[in-house]
C-alpha cells in the first residue's frame, strides 16, 4: 500500500553512484524506494540479489506509468540527463541530477528552464554543499569574519588518472569534458556559493593521459581588483582521496578550507573568533548525518532532497545553481579553446 | 579462539589521516618503506601486541613478510580491499578491477578460486551475485594463506552496503564461509554501528562488530548516545576503532572514556615507533589489559 507520508523514489542508472543513491534512499526515514531503471537489463539480476525490494525497469516510461514515483535521482552519465529530466518533469516527478547538471552548457539551461517552467523540485549534486567544512568556511565567510575579500586562490587534486583509462568519465561526448567537468565542478561550486560569478576568466588546460583536460589552472576576475584562481588535476600523485583547499585574503585576516579544517588568522578579534589563530577540525564539528555510505554528506544531499519534496522549498543546490556553475565550467573551456580572456557576458 | 584485546591498524600505514592531509603525505611517504611498518610492527611487539589488524595493499603485505617474528603475528584482514577497487571501479567496473588484481595470481590459483571464468565482464555480469561475493572473499585471502590468521573483518564499506540494501545475506554468507570453510572468527566492520547493530538483532545474526567509539561521538552514528547505549546493553561482542578520534585525542584523553565500556578488544593505529610505544603503554594502564 502507498505510504502517502513517504516520497516514493525512484533512483535511474545504477553506476557507482546510483547503487550508493540507492542504498542512502532506503535509509532516510522519509522516502520509500519504489523503483530502480537502468538500460542495461542484466541489473534487474543484481538489483533482486542484492536485496533491493524495488522492481526493476530497463524503460523510464514503463517505470513512470507503473511505479509512479514522486521523485527522481538521476545518476546516468551527464549526456542521459536532459532526455530523462524532460521525460520525468512531463510527469511532473521531482527531480535531483548528479552533477555536473549536464554535459554541455546548452543541455543544462534547457534543465534549468525545465525545472522552472514544470515547478518540480529540483536539485544538483554538488556534495560540498553538504560537507561540514565546507558549510562552517560558507558561514563564517558570509558573516564576513575576514573582511572584504580581495584574492583567494584554490584546488582541487586526486590521484585517479595516471594513465590512459577508459569508459564514460574520460569521452567527452559522455562526460562533458575531463577533470574540470567531472571533479573540478564541485571546487568551482563552492568558489561560486562563495564569491559568485566573476566578471571574467582565463585558462589553460593540460593533456596527459586522456583525450580531457587532465588538469586545468583558470584566473576568475571579479572587478575592483578582486581575483581568484583556480587549479585542479586528477592526474597528480599523493591525493589518496580527492583534496580540497581554498586559501582566502580578505581585509581582516585570512581563511583556509581544506579537507580536514577551517583556519583563521585575523589581525584583531572579530565576530567572536579571536586575534590569530582558529583552528576548526572537521572532526570537531557537530554531525548533521544519521548514516553514513560513501562520502560525508551524501546521506544529507539525498535527505534534503527529499525533504524539499515533501515541503516545497529549495534544496540547498537547485539546477539554477547548477546551471551558473555550468556557465563557470564554459567559460574555462572556451577560454582554454581559445587562448583568450572570456568574458562572463559572452557566455549565456 | 578470543581476539587479543590490543590490536594493531594499518591505517597510518595506507596514508590514511583524519587530521590534515600534511600527515597522511607523510605517512604515505615515510610507510612506502616498508622497513617503517616493520620497525612499528617490532615496537607493538615488544608490548605484547602481535594482533594485525590490515588490509592487502602492497607495502602492508611486503613488510609482514619481511618482519622477523611473523610466526608470532595473528592477522586480521579487511576484506575486501575497497578503496583498491573503487580506484579501478570507474574504468573497469567493480568487477573488472577484481580481474585486473587476479593479472597477478598463477592458473592454478585461478582454477582452484574459481576465477577462470571471471574472463570477461560480460560473463561476470551474468554471474549470480552470492557466487561472486564468495570468490572475492576466496580472492582477497589467498594473499593472506601464508600466514597466520586472527579472524577476518569485512570492510565496513560492504557491511554498510548491505544494511542499507537490507540483506542479511551477504553478511549470512560472509559469516558462514569464515566460520565454516576457514574456521575463523569474522567480523563486521561498519560506520553505522547504531544502525548495524538493532538491525542484525533482529536478523537474529550473532557476530562481532568493529566500529568507531570515542569520547568526541566523531563516526559514531546514529548518535553517540545511541551507541553508548547500544555497546552497555547488546551483549555483542565489540571491537572499537577511531578511539582516538582520528588524532583529536591523547591517549590519556581517550582511554579513560573506554575503561567502563563493555568491549572485548581495541584497534589503535600507529604512526611511528615512539607513538606505538606510548600508546600502546597508557592503554594497557588505563584499560587494565
Amino acid at each position: 500500500m502507498k505510504d502517502s507520508t513517504k516520497v516514493g523514489v525512484a533512483v535511474i542508472g545504477l553506476g557507482k553512484m546510483g547503487i550508493i543513491h540507492t542504498a542512502l534512499v532506503n535509509m532516510i526515514p522519509e522516502a520509500r524506494l519504489v523503483a530502480i531503471a537502468d538500460i542495461n537489463k542484466q541489473l534487474s539480476k543484481y538489483v533482486e540479489q542484492a536485496g533491493l525490494k524495488a522492481p526493476f525497469y530497463s524503460d523510464v516510461e514503463q517505470m513512470i506509468a507503473e511505479a509512479k514515483p514522486d521523485a527522481a535521482l538521476i545518476c546516468t552519465p551527464p549526456a542521459a540527463n536532459l532526455a530523462l529530466a524532460e521525460t520525468c518533469a512531463r510527469h511532473g516527478i521531482h527531480l535531483f541530477a548528479e552533477k555536473p547538471l549536464a554535459h554541455t552548457f546548452e543541455a543544462a539551461k534547457k534543465m534549468a528552464a525545465l525545472a522552472e517552467s514544470k515547478r518540480i523540485v529540483n536539485a544538483t549534486g554538488y556534495l560540498l554543499a553538504h560537507f561540514g567544512p565546507c558549510k562552517k568556511a560558507g558561514v563564517l565567510l558570509k558573516e564576513g569574519v575576514v573582511g572584504r575579500v580581495f584574492r583567494f586562490r584554490s584546488s582541487f587534486y586526486t590521484t585517479e588518472v595516471m594513465g590512459k583509462k577508459k569508459g564514460w568519465y574520460y569521452d567527452k561526448a559522455q562526460a562533458g569534458g575531463g577533470a574540470v567537468i567531472n571533479v573540478g565542478s564541485h571546487l568551482l561550486y563552492l568558489i561560486y556559493a562563495y564569491f559568485g560569478l566573476p566578471e571574467s576568466v582565463f585558462a589553460r588546460s593540460g593533456y596527459l593521459h586522456s583525450e580531457v583536460e587532465d588538469a586545468a589552472t583558470a584566473v576568475l576576475e571579479y572587478g575592483e581588483g578582486v581575483t581568484g584562481t583556480f587549479d585542479v588535476s586528477w592526474s597528480l600523485p599523493g591525493y589518496r582521496l580527492p583534496y580540497v583547499s581554498l586559501f582566502v585574503e580578505g581585509e581582516n585576516g585570512t581563511l583556509e578550507l581544506t579537507n580536514d579544517y577551517v583556519k583563521l588568522y585575523l589581525y584583531k578579534a572579530h565576530k567572536g573568533y579571536c586575534r590569530e589563530w582558529t583552528t576548526i577540525h572537521k572532526i570537531d564539528l557537530p554531525s548533521t548525518s544519521r548514516f553514513e555510505l560513501g562520502a560525508e554528506g551524501l546521506y544529507e544531499e539525498d535527505q534534503d532532497f527529499v525533504r524539499r519534496c515533501l515541503d516545497g522549498k529549495a534544496p540547498a543546490v537547485t539546477w539554477a545553481d547548477g546551471l551558473e556553475v555550468q556557465r563557470l565550467i564554459e567559460a574555462i573551456y572556451r577560454s582554454a579553446a581559445h587562448n583568450k580572456v572570456i568574458s562572463m557576458t559572452e557566455v549565456k | 579462539m578470543p581476539l587479543d584485546k590490543l590490536l594493531l591498524g594499518s591505517n597510518s600505514f595506507e596514508g590514511v589521516s583524519y587530521l590534515s592531509r600534511t600527515q597522511a603525505l607523510h605517512y604515505q611517504e615515510h610507510f612506502s618503506r616498508e622497513d617503517n611498518i616493520v620497525a612499528v610492527l617490532e615496537a607493538a611487539h615488544n608490548l605484547g601486541v602481535t594482533s594485525f589488524v590490515c588490509s592487502n595493499c602492497e607495502n602492508v603485505m611486503a613488510a609482514i613478510r619481511k618482519f622477523p617474528r611473523v610466526q608470532d603475528l595473528s592477522l586480521l584482514p579487511v576484506i575486501p580491499n575497497a578503496y583498491e577497487y573503487a580506484m579501478e571501479a570507474s574504468e573497469k567496473g567493480v568487477l573488472g578491477a577484481v580481474l585486473s588484481k587476479a593479472k597477478g595470481f598463477s592458473m592454478y590459483q585461478k582454477v582452484r578460486l574459481g576465477l577462470r571464468a571471471l574472463t570477461k565482464i560480460k560473463s561476470v555480469l551474468s554471474k549470480d551475485v552470492m557466487d561472486l561475493l564468495l570468490e572475492l572473499l576466496h580472492f582477497e585471502l589467498a594473499s593472506f594463506e601464508k600466514f597466520k590468521l586472527g579472524g577476518v573483518i569485512l570492510h565496513g564499506q560492504v557491511t554498510d552496503l548491505a544494511l542499507s540494501s537490507q540483506n542479511p545475506d551477504i553478511i549470512g554468507i560472509f559469516q558462514d564461509i569464515i566460520r565454516e570453510e576457514y574456521g575463523l572468527e569474522p567480523i563486521l566492520a561498519t560506520h553505522n554501528f547504531g544502525v548495524l547493530l538493532p538491525q542484525l538483532i533482529e536478523w537474529k545474526i550473532r557476530i562481532p562488530i568493529m566500529a568507531p567509539l570515542n569520547s568526541k561521538g566523531f563516526m559514531m552514528k546514529p548518535s553517540k548516545e545511541e551507541c553508548e547505549s547500544l555497546v552497555k546493553e547488546s551483549g555483542y561482542e565489540i571491537v572499537a576503532k577511531k578511539v582516538l578520534a582520528g588524532g583529536r585525542l591523547s591517549p590519556e584523553e581517550a582511554f579513560p572514556y573506554l575503561a567502563d565500556k563493555k568491549v572485548s578488544s581495541v584497534v589503535l593505529g600507529i604512526g611511528s615507533v615512539p607513538e606505538a610505544y606510548h600508546t600502546f603503554s597508557v592503554a594497557k594502564s588505563v584499560l587494565k589489559f
